[in-house]
């Protein structure tokens, strides 16, 4: 019991450095900029654009189309949250790089590896660091898209835009998490955002890749990918499977990550 | 408190250490004193659970340091050569959060952490960022997250570094009120800062120790001998056919002579200090016609033993083949003598007299560096 206090406080002690750090970055603080500006203007493509929802919808009505009306509120946000999927896809591999290749500029793995806390606890504090601060990024999206919801008639099923945005942060964990594996690998945070950027465009399209291949195997691996269960989140379907991919993926870099600053302790020379 | 035996790291090819044993007993003060690349960081690192030795086994407060990490990361507090700081943290922040992963309880954080600072003259920096340090207050704050903690043993890689005469002083001075309710290891090249801070001495060269005393009694080992640095001018044969057999004398070594006038030749002879022959050599030198240019004492000094112990520079090997050492006598040079009388299962580091080659010097210099 009293063991398990004690890591619970430190990945809390952790936890807090870590945030703490993203919010006395400037670096951080340039990351989310781009990620509003990016996020920002996309929805107004999205809705206003000349190929945006109101565009489509006008020509509908004069066109005269009765049989099948636009589920506005729908579209929108399935395509929004799509956008910001992809947009993810490039900002959070810059949120993860530093994660640990910082730690071993500033020489503090040899401070977090000589103090009585383990590697698996330091990893979990610093995901949970990172899709905390993720988490204040997209929070100011919603008083965007709250304009639009609050315009919308018909109204937004809310439930929708929840499961969506969960969806988003899930798939943020996932994402981040690997990203911390790879920058436990490296002491070059270019180096890490790059491998992360890859790897995370393999997992996007790997279903692109799983479809060409026969069988169970595509099949599995058609499973690992990032955008259709991601896309179920966005189209309102809560399919068990994609969280448990998620978090498989958050899990699974938390553990590799332990693994790998085990195996640097042992290894370095 | 602190148990060494027998350890030893290899990376790869390369030994960074060989066959290192020592103790600490609780309370105590040991320097670990070694020219750089010597094998200081990576048994500091062994010690704090930071590397695997390759053999051997080092015990803190009775748990050994791989197999028992964990037990002994709660009894430590570690400085590496590099202060790890974050360098977006105010100096309070960051002693908080040490303490919080150290695993003290909430309860004695602030004081501690309060403590910590005003034993490292920080308390006025404690808002300050990090990064605005200059390097002697991080290595202060770097002092400061290795006792925040109050830990039974505290583990310091090169302390001083980096730090004005002024906070050297500073900082020797908490060391040395740390005693006796922690016990201590810390690292140097610097030679004033152990005799000055600790009670005993570790020297450690090419990886291997080849003394452990007090300071005091390291000094005293050499403090017996004196030596004498002589300019002649004359045949080498001559020399010595006059030098040779002087009974006073215990060892005569030739000196590189280069940037010397034609026919000198310069020598350092080593005696006892009860049959000091000066005046021997100054009559005998004058009576067989030589020019004596230079006849100079040199007293031992603690840092004579360290250099003595620590280096195998070539001007105490013979560059010139035919001028070997004069008297062929087994008395060993300046090298290594003391070494031996005290650990005699350690190799000393020195090579024996007979060694002629100049290039057998130091073989291992240029891995040596290899734990940095």
């Amino acid at each position: 019991m009293n063991s398990i206090i004690t890591v619970i406080s430190n990945i809390i002690a952790i936890y807090r450095r870590e945030l703490q750090s993203y919010f006395a970055s400037p670096m951080a603080y340039g990351i989310a900029t781009i990620f509003w500006l990016l996020a920002g203007f996309l929805l107004v493509i999205l809705v206003f654009g000349p190929q945006g929802l109101l565009t489509q919808s006008a020509f509908a009505d004069q066109a005269g189309v009765q049989s099948a009306p636009l589920d506005l509120p729908y579209e929108f946000t399935q395509f929004y949250l799509g956008l910001l999927g992809s947009l993810s896809m490039f900002i959070l591999p810059a949120l993860s790089m530093g994660l640990y290749t910082d730690e071993r500029k500033q020489g503090t793995l040899e401070l977090l590896a000589t103090s009585p806390i383990t590697n698996w606890a330091v990893a979990l504090g610093k995901l949970l660091g990172v899709v905390t601060f993720f988490i204040t990024m997209v929070l100011p999206l919603l008083v965007l898209e709250s304009f639009i919801v609050g315009a919308s008639d018909p109204p937004f099923d809310l439930r929708l835009l929840f499961l969506g945005h969960a969806g988003l942060i899930l798939l943020a964990a996932g994402v981040l998490s690997l990203g911390m594996f790879i920058s436990s690998l490296t002491e070059s945070s270019v180096l890490a955002a790059i491998l992360t950027f890859a790897l995370v465009l393999v997992l996007f399209v790997v279903e692109g890749v799983a479809s060409g291949l026969p069988g169970p195997v595509g099949d599995a691996i058609g499973h690992l990918s990032l955008l259709k269960h991601y896309n179920d989140f966005t189209q309102g379907v809560f399919d068990i499977s994609g969280l448990i991919l998620f978090l498989s993926y958050a899990v699974l870099g938390i553990f590799l990550t332990a693994q790998s600053i085990e195996a640097f302790r042992f290894q370095r020379n | 408190m602190i148990e060494v035996e027998q350890l030893s790291k290899a990376y790869g090819a390369t030994v960074a250490i060989d066959d290192v044993s020592f103790k600490v007993e609780p309370g105590e003060i040991l320097g670990f004193l070694g020219p750089n690349g010597a094998g200081k960081t990576t048994t500091m690192r062994i010690l704090a659970g930071y590397l695997p030795a390759t053999s051997g086994t080092a015990r803190i407060a009775d748990h050994e340091v791989h197999s028992d990490s964990m037990a002994v990361r709660q009894n430590i507090g570690y400085l590496p050569e590099a202060p790890p700081l974050y360098p977006d943290m105010t100096v309070e922040a960051f002693l908080y959060f040490v303490a919080r992963i150290k695993g003290l309880p909430i309860g004695d954080r602030a004081a501690r952490v309060a403590s910590a600072m005003e034993r490292c003259n920080l308390s006025e920096k404690k808002r300050v960022l990090i990064r605005k340090l200059s390097k002697g207050f991080r290595q202060r704050v770097g002092i400061a997250q290795a006792i925040v903690h109050d830990p039974p043993v505290i583990i310091l890689d090169e302390p001083t570094v980096g730090l004005d005469p002024k906070q050297i002083i500073d900082v020797r001075n908490l060391i040395k009120s740390l005693a006796g309710e922690h016990t201590i290891i810390l690292s140097t090249h610097i030679l004033p800062e152990v005799s000055m801070t600790c009670d005993r001495i570790t020297i450690i060269n090419q990886g291997r120790i080849v003394a452990t005393d007090t300071p005091e009694n390291l000094t005293a080992r050499l403090a017996g001998q004196l030596g004498y640095a002589i300019e002649v001018a004359g045949d080498l044969d001559r020399i010595q056919a006059v030098l040779n057999p002087l009974s006073q004398v215990d060892s005569i070594k030739y000196l590189p002579s280069e940037g010397l006038a034609d026919n000198h030749h310069r020598f350092q002879v080593m005696a006892a200090t009860e049959t000091d022959p000066g005046s021997a050599i100054a009559n005998a030198i004058i009576k067989a016609d030589l020019g004596l240019y230079e006849l100079s004492r040199n007293r031992v000094s603690l840092e004579d033993v360290f250099i003595n112990l620590t280096t195998e520079e070539p001007s105490v090997v013979p560059t010139d083949p035919h001028a070997t050492d004069l008297q062929d006598t087994e008395a060993p040079s300046t090298e290594a003598s003391a070494p031996e009388a005290e650990s005699p299962d350690t190799q000393p580091t020195a090579h024996p007299p007979t060694d002629t080659s100049p290039t057998d010097t130091s073989p291992t210099d240029t891995s040596a560096d290899s734990d940095e």
